[in-house]
């Protein structure tokens, strides 16, 4: 695509598409045309980051920018991170670009995928993993997905069992000491094969010691019906969003070993996701997508808009949870239900001046790694090749500068993890194959 | 007689179903709510298919126990009580779960049944084509780096490296790939 673009430009005005259209390798025709024509009158100060406001303006107003779908439904699951949808929706920030957002409860992960494939979602709160695990056909049939941006980082968490703390486990390593001294089935939930919470269960059990996959039963449980399952005795430990490890503390059957952001600062959780026909078919609603939801999730961010957002939420059409139960933890109030109370800076953010929103290839790719690494992958995937056709960056380019959003240089990003190992996106074949647990 | 389990959170609901399953010569083992020990209930009795609600939560689960055990996954069969066609075209496109019913009038449900199952079995197959697939390809890989070992340290071209390969391969008794990744695998402990 990127040479039929370039065919009737100049040598040097090719080069300047080539730094806009390499960021975007899933780039559609239309929006190719545009930045031909654009890039074919301005040169290489056209690039759409450098574009003169009035300029920009002009260009989207010929016509090229309406959105090809008014009305998208977007699937959501009762979390708290599934805020950003609720408020672009409810505080009518979808308006504002064309778009009327309709929030759709779903109650399961599976048939959020199955609906996003079929059409009858337009978008969807997802599991970041889920989408590469569908991108692959782990589990299913293979569908080409798309990620807009990222909706949130941090906020998940592992919680453990009364019989557990009975026992004096209060971390990992005194849960690997139990695990050894009685042997017994233990049995750890999470909520997709795929998805954010098993990579997060899994890393934080192997960086124990603890072969998620040898040493333990791995089931998957809905998020809502975790508390109650650990009530009646049916597992000891499990992994999920908020609100529902607060939830154990506030009943009282449970305690928080870990925080998801304990295992990796700032680690991307749940991803605003379509698919790759969607966007084909209609990049402007797709770009007014991110739009609304980016706008809703600065708007959250702001500490003293999360009160508000807290009310939202919390009511039955949404995560259906006490708002006390979903407040805390939201705006960084922790504690662990075995003493400890702590004000996390590190709690569950939404924009984060844009370095949320952005959707980094590198962490498409990490759980890419994360899949290779449990098996769920037989060889290694193209990983960087899989995540510049997933992750919208194009696109989102295109919103966040209009929005007057910061986009990173870099679509890498580097981070440390819990067992002080280094991923930053760099040789994705020998960071999956070295770890010392594994498949 | 295939052994079927039905879940759905209205038990009242799908007794008609559970109803002219046993008619048409099913044996039905289990009919449950979305239960809390879905997951051991499964594995403990061992269904031939699953007969679930498209919109029962536990459905992510069943999924589970079809990812991290493909040997011992079962059909999932889907039904959806306001017989919502999107719904049914949503679950036959994607995901390990075959098939999906409607309110589907009793003598259709053994057909429906029948084609769910080889639907699920097909994509079984398919599964296991492409994890052979991976692996030719990953033997392929192996031989190419042994043989460029070879050529290096030996100074033989291409085709004198390969069947080096092949004849030591024969005088050893063990397979191309087998002998190329001990090969890779000598050469990177030397050089550590």
């Amino acid at each position: 695509m990127r040479d039929k673009n370039t065919t009737n430009v100049s040598q040097s005005e090719s080069k300047a598409i080539d730094m806009v259209t390499s960021v975007d390798s899933t780039n559609n025709s239309r929006r190719g045309f545009f930045k031909q024509a654009i890039a074919g009158a301005f040169g290489a100060a056209a690039m759409i980051n450098v574009m003169p406001e009035g300029l920009k303006n002009m260009a989207y107003a010929a016509g090229s920018d309406a959105p090809e779908i008014t009305e998208v439904k977007i699937g959501f699951i009762p979390l708290t991170d599934c805020a950003p949808i609720v408020v672009a929706a409810e505080m009518g920030f979808d308006k504002k670009y064309g778009i009327k957002i309709v929030p759709t409860k779903e109650a399961s992960w599976a048939a959020v995928r199955d609906k996003l494939i079929n059409g009858e979602l337009q978008g969807a709160h997802v599991l970041y993993g889920m989408m590469y695990g569908s991108q692959l056909g782990i589990g299913g049939q293979q569908k080409d997905m798309a990620v807009l941006m990222t909706l949130s980082n941090n906020g998940q968490g592992i919680t453990l069992s009364n019989q557990l703390k009975d026992k004096g486990v209060k971390d990992g390593k005194s849960l690997k000491r139990v695990m050894d001294n009685e042997n017994r089935d233990y049995t750890f939930a999470q909520t997709f094969p795929t998805g954010t919470h098993a990579m997060w269960l899994n890393y934080w059990l192997a960086a124990n010691g603890i072969d998620p996959v040898k040493d333990v039963k791995n089931i998957v449980v809905p998020p809502p019906q975790m508390v109650a399952n650990m009530r009646i005795g049916n597992m000891d430990g499990y992994c999920v969003g908020e609100p529902w490890n607060a939830r154990a503390i506030y009943d009282k059957v449970g305690f928080s070993v870990a925080t998801s952001q304990d295992i990796w600062v700032d680690h991307p959780e749940k991803v605003l996701g379509t698919t790759a026909d969607f966007v084909a078919k209609n990049p402007n609603t797709a770009r007014a997508m991110i739009m609304a939801v980016l706008e809703a999730s600065r708007y959250i961010d702001a500490t003293q808009n999360r009160a508000k957002v807290v009310d939202l939420i919390s009511s039955k059409s949404y995560v259906n949870a006490p708002k006390d139960v979903i407040g805390g933890r939201f705006v960084g109030d922790y504690e662990n239900g075995i003493g400890r109370k702590w004000k996390d800076p590190n709690y569950m953010k939404f924009f984060n001046d844009g370095a949320v929103s952005f959707p980094y290839l590198s962490d498409g790719m990490w759980f890419l790694t994360q899949h290779k690494r449990w098996g769920m992958l037989k060889s290694d995937p193209d990983y960087l090749g899989i995540a510049k056709k997933i992750n919208q960056i194009g696109l989102y380019t295109e919103a966040a500068t209009q929005l007057g959003v910061s986009v990173p240089k870099d679509p890498m990003r580097s981070s440390k993890l819990m067992d002080g190992i280094v991923w930053d996106g760099k040789n994705p074949a020998a960071y999956a194959a070295g770890f010392k647990i594994k498949v | 007689m295939l052994k079927v389990m039905i879940v759905d959170s209205d038990l009242n609901r799908s007794k008609p179903l559970k109803q002219s399953l046993i008619d048409n010569g099913f044996e039905v083992i289990a009919h449950v709510g979305n239960d809390m020990a879905l997951d051991s209930k499964c594995r403990e009795l061992q269904p031939d298919v699953v007969i679930m609600d498209v919109d029962s939560p536990s459905r992510d689960t069943l999924e589970n126990i079809c990812v991290m055990s493909m040997y011992d996954a079962r059909p999932i069969v889907m039904f959806s009580h306001d017989g919502d066609k999107a719904k049914i075209k949503a679950a036959t496109q994607a995901g390990v779960s075959a098939y999906v019913v409607g309110t589907i009038p009793s003598e259709r449900l053994t057909p429906v049944i029948d084609a769910a199952i080889a639907r699920f079995e097909e994509f079984k197959n398919l599964r296991s084509e492409l994890s052979l697939a991976n692996t030719k390809l990953d033997e392929r890989k192996v031989i190419e780096r042994a043989k460029g070992l070879l050529m290096r340290q030996r100074n033989l071209d291409e085709d004198e490296a390969y069947s080096m390969l092949r004849s030591m391969a024969m005088q050893r008794k063990v397979k191309l790939a087998d002998l190329a990744s001990q090969l890779v695998e000598a050469a990177k402990m030397l050089i550590v």
